[in-house]
């Protein structure tokens, strides 16, 4: 007598980064979030991780990177940074 | 001594009184003759009814008087003996005339026509009868002066100012027959006065009313040319009307105006200036309230302002220049090299062919007149104001009027006092709704922005409302879909329908920047000077606190938002709003959304709405991400062959949200139907792989889900949440499910579940049934549905949207709840707090919380949102409120 010939599902998600880590170890922000100058989470603010595995938003590392010379260390382990292939 | 001595002897007196000494025997005999002689010459003169035969005897015995040094004597005999006749002949018989009136009232004048047109008869004969004795004794008198005078002309044989006896003589009997006649003035005569310049003015403006159709008649051929032509020079304040027109209906008036002028002048003779003057002020005043009623009415479609001053020109201006030129009046004002020029004269005035002189009597009445009419205006539109407000955009005639008068009056007090009345009276009570307090708010802004731009009265009214809101629940939703949400909150047919508040006032905006002259960048030097000397101090009443004028620029929306006390209370409880609503989309289309956002940006700062933004770009970024992910799925489709699953992924679409800029999200477990469940994960994967390194997380339980229920002969679309959508499939497979079962296959609790379920059994789709031996409920397929003839879906689609309101279901914790969330946090310091104290009052818990909290979380709540979190305490008895003061409830058991 009944059955659903057809339906529509719309859902709803979140995104989340899959990192180990919840927040940042430069700015203190989230991942979900966006580092202090961006506007936008997501794609305009993406993560990067390190050789040693850990991550940081792209934007702070950048900075992070640039700032040290000559060689630059991971924030949280002190390794040299070299961005993971 | 000497000098006394010497100003006594000077004396008249004393020189008489010398006189009489040197009179003989013969002088004696010769001044009782004369003074017997004067006596009945006098009393048959008088009485004498126009026999001026007497005449020469009188003035023999008067100038044998004079030669004793007895003029004075006669002269006031004489006078006497003119009081005693006038009383007799004059007053009495004048006041008799009007003895029938004695005992009629205003009200039965005013009802009895007949007795009305008796009065006008009854006063015009008498006043002839009185003018005529007064006439014949004013003969008499200047008989007398004669007499003394050419007594004093043959004793000095010099000509002194001979005027100066008759002068005294008359201003003597002019005094006296005022006096006369006031002392015996029955009560009811300025009555009678009264009413009878009412009933002739009635008539005045009667003809001029019936002269304009005629005229408006025959100046058919040039009739607009002379509107245009009138129009402007009414504009310029000059009431320039034809002159042919002008002149014909001004002579027909004459003959009325000048039967009134006779009166007047007749009046005024008898020493009744003052009172004629109040009487026929008082008429006209009359008839111009009555006017201004009659045009004003309740009518706020056009102004009406124009129409009388038109009015007043026409008939009490007309009648009044008619009469005083009558009288004579104008003349004495009429010089116009005169040092004394009207301050007025400047003023563009009255100035008519009708007028051949303005004068400065017009010109008084005019403005006395004109005030009234303004005053009297206003008081009418300030009783109605509400009405007028609440029709605002349609009454703006009406409110423009009312600007005028009030600009003229400056009774602003008045009106503010008056409306805050009527709105504690009428608006502000448990029955009216918010959104029409709302929409009566933003009404009276607008209205009142237009009589006082300064917005000085504004805030005085706009007081009472916001502090009414602000003890409403409800106040701060119904303020934001009033702005935002177009379709929904306006009543008024104000504007075009569908455009929100926040369309309107940005469009009101613009055109305000338009106008204005405020923009400091490009003014030179000569437009920053014009604008200092234009520069007017602000009204009295003006609060010192609230800045100056030019600071104080009425803004709307900042008074709406000033209702709720900060802006972001608003965007905060949008923002819930706006996620309930995308989170309850089946699409992707936000177009309105952006508009929305883009012109609260413009209020309220982009850094405020930057949640909001990002919530919208996710929308934006789903829609994307959905298409690409489909694309893939195709694609990986046709290449490898795979084998179909039952449902495609085209059935499923997914809104992807970055949570830390949404309101928290009410997440509930949710098992959904095996296939759709199969789709989510295939759908995570593909996200993953494009998006790497981010995955999804999926919020099960909400959602839309679109779903038609087909039956034998028809179908019925549902538009669902999840949660419903996934009870319903259950049975897609099996009718009928106990309570418990169909619970644990969805994953809800049963108690979830029967709340869900009331939606289903309320469409007709699913009944309940309970079995007799156990407490279990039974849901079933409701089979033959069209039999059981369920009207409530009768007819083929139709489609159903649940809101998840209606049984507390939302994706999106409302702004309360968080609140409690956020303010638990502080549950602790303030039960702490009050272990220690006692007992502390709302503010201090305020300050000491402000003091103390300061890192992680700073305390940041307001006075009235700790308040309703202590009053949350309060009803959980925690606390005790008493007197103002919060205590803790276990405190008071000790005690």
């Amino acid at each position: 007598m009944f059955f659903d010939r057809y339906y529509r599902w719309h859902a709803v998600a979140s995104w989340t980064w899959d990192a180990q880590d919840e927040t940042c170890g430069i700015c203190r922000m989230a991942f979900d979030g966006c580092c202090p100058d961006c506007k936008l989470p997501g794609d305009d603010c993406p993560l990067i991780w390190g050789a040693c595995n850990h991550s940081f938003h792209l934007h702070c590392i950048l900075k992070w990177v640039n700032s040290q010379t000559p060689q630059a260390h991971c924030p949280m382990c002190r390794r040299e940074w070299q961005f993971k292939a | 001594m000497e000098t006394m001595s010497s100003s006594i002897s000077s004396s008249p007196f004393d020189q008489n009184l010398g006189l009489l000494d040197s009179i003989g025997e013969e002088g004696i005999d010769e001044i009782i003759q004369s003074w017997k002689g004067f006596c009945s010459s006098t009393a048959s003169l008088l009485n004498g009814n126009g026999d001026l035969s007497v005449g020469s005897e009188f003035v023999a015995h008067v100038h044998s008087l004079c030669k004793y040094g007895l003029d004075s004597l006669a002269k006031d005999h004489f006078l006497c003996a003119l009081e005693e006749t006038f009383e007799r002949n004059g007053s009495s018989n004048f006041w008799q005339h009007f003895d029938a009136y004695s005992h009629v009232s205003a009200r039965e004048l005013e009802n009895n026509q007949i007795q009305v047109a008796g009065i006008e008869q009854v006063l015009c004969k008498s006043l002839e009868e009185i003018s005529l004795e007064k006439h014949y004794q004013e003969k008499c008198l200047l008989m007398l002066a004669h007499a003394l005078q050419s007594h004093q002309e043959s004793v000095l044989e010099g000509r002194p100012d001979s005027n100066v006896e008759r002068v005294y003589l008359f201003s003597k009997y002019q005094l006296m027959v005022s006096s006369v006649l006031m002392t015996t003035l029955p009560r009811h005569f300025p009555e009678i006065l009264h009413w009878y310049f009412k009933e002739k003015l009635e008539e005045l403006s009667k003809i001029m009313s019936g002269d304009s159709e005629d005229s408006d008649e025959c100046q058919d051929r040039d009739e607009m040319d002379l509107d245009e032509k009138s129009k402007l020079l009414r504009r310029s304040g000059e009431m320039e009307i034809d002159a042919c027109y002008q002149s014909k209906k001004f002579s027909e008036n004459n003959k009325l105006v000048k039967n009134i002028g006779k009166v007047v002048s007749d009046l005024r003779s008898l020493g009744f200036t003052s009172m004629t003057e109040d009487a026929y002020a008082s008429a006209i005043f009359l008839l111009l309230k009555a006017k201004v009623h009659d045009l004003a009415g309740d009518d706020y479609r056009n102004s009406v302002l124009e129409s009388i001053k038109e009015w007043i020109h026409d008939v009490p201006l007309q009648f009044l220049n008619a009469l005083l030129s009558y009288l004579g009046d104008l003349v004495a004002y009429d010089r116009p090299s005169s040092g004394l020029k009207s301050p007025f004269a400047s003023h563009p005035t009255a100035h008519s062919p009708g007028i051949d002189t303005s004068s400065q009597g017009i010109i008084r009445w005019k403005l006395r007149l004109e005030y009234f009419a303004y005053e009297t205006l206003q008081d009418l539109r300030i009783a109605k104001l509400f009405e007028i407000i609440v029709d605002y955009p349609d009454s703006s005639p009406a409110i423009e009027d009312l600007k005028q008068c009030l600009e003229y009056t400056g009774q602003h007090s008045k009106l503010v006092d008056s409306f805050i009345s009527a709105l504690r009276y009428r608006l502000l009570t448990a029955g009216a709704s918010t959104n029409d307090i709302l929409h009566q708010y933003v009404s009276t802004i607008k209205a009142l922005r237009t009589i006082d731009p300064a917005g000085v009265f504004l805030e005085a009214v706009g007081e009472p409302i916001r502090d009414y809101l602000r003890r409403r629940k409800d106040t701060i939703k119904c303020i934001v879909t009033l702005l935002t949400d177009g379709s929904g909150g306006n009543t008024n047919g104000s504007g075009n329908p569908g455009d929100s508040l926040l369309e309107e006032l940005n469009r009101d905006e613009e055109n305000q920047e338009n106008i204005g002259p405020d923009d400091d960048r490009n003014i030179d030097d000569k437009q920053a000077w014009s604008n200092t000397e234009s520069w007017e101090p602000d009204p009295v009443e003006a609060d010192p606190q609230k800045g100056s004028r030019n600071g104080r620029k009425v803004d709307i929306l900042g008074m709406i938002v000033g209702i709720i006390g900060s802006k972001d209370q608003l965007v905060n409880e949008y923002r819930v709003m706006l996620a309930e609503k995308l989170l309850n989309r089946t699409d992707y289309d936000i177009d309105a959304e952006i508009r929305t956002l883009e012109l609260l940006k413009i209020h309220f700062g982009e850094s405020s709405m930057q949640k909001c933004e990002i919530m919208l770009n996710d929308l934006i970024d789903s829609k994307r991400t959905n298409t690409n992910i489909k694309a893939t799925m195709k694609m990986s489709q046709t290449g490898t062959e795979q084998v179909e699953t039952a449902v495609s992924l085209d059935i499923l679409d997914a809104t992807i949200i970055s949570t830390n800029f949404w309101p928290p999200i009410q997440e509930e477990a949710l098992i959904v139907p095996g296939e759709v469940d199969e789709l989510l994960s295939d759908y995570a994967k593909r996200y993953s792989e494009i998006k790497t390194p981010r995955k999804l997380l999926w919020k099960k339980n909400l959602g839309m889900v679109k779903l038609e229920l087909e039956f034998e002969d028809r179908a019925v679309q549902f538009t669902v949440s999840p949660v419903h959508a996934a009870i319903i499939m259950q049975f897609q497979d099996q009718n009928s499910w106990t309570a418990k079962n169909l619970a644990a296959a969805v994953g809800l609790s049963v108690d979830a579940l029967s709340r869900r379920m009331n939606f289903w059994i309320s469409k007709g789709i699913i009944a309940e049934t309970q079995k007799p031996d156990s407490h279990e409920l039974t849901f079933s397929l409701v089979d033959g549905m069209v039999d059981s003839g369920k009207s409530g879906i009768g007819g083929g689609h139709c489609e159903e949207l649940l809101l998840g309101e209606e049984d507390g279901d939302r994706s999106v914790a409302s702004v309360e709840d968080q609140l409690r969330k956020e303010m638990t946090v502080y549950e602790k310091f303030i039960l702490g707090m009050l272990t220690n104290f006692g007992s502390m009052a709302l503010e201090r818990i305020h300050n000491t919380l402000k003091m103390f909290c300061v890192a992680d979380p700073a305390y940041d709540k307001s006075l009235q949102q700790l308040q309703s979190f202590l009053s949350g305490l309060v009803s959980e008895e925690k606390l005790e409120l008493r007197d103002g003061m919060y205590l803790l409830k276990n405190n008071l058991n000790e005690k």
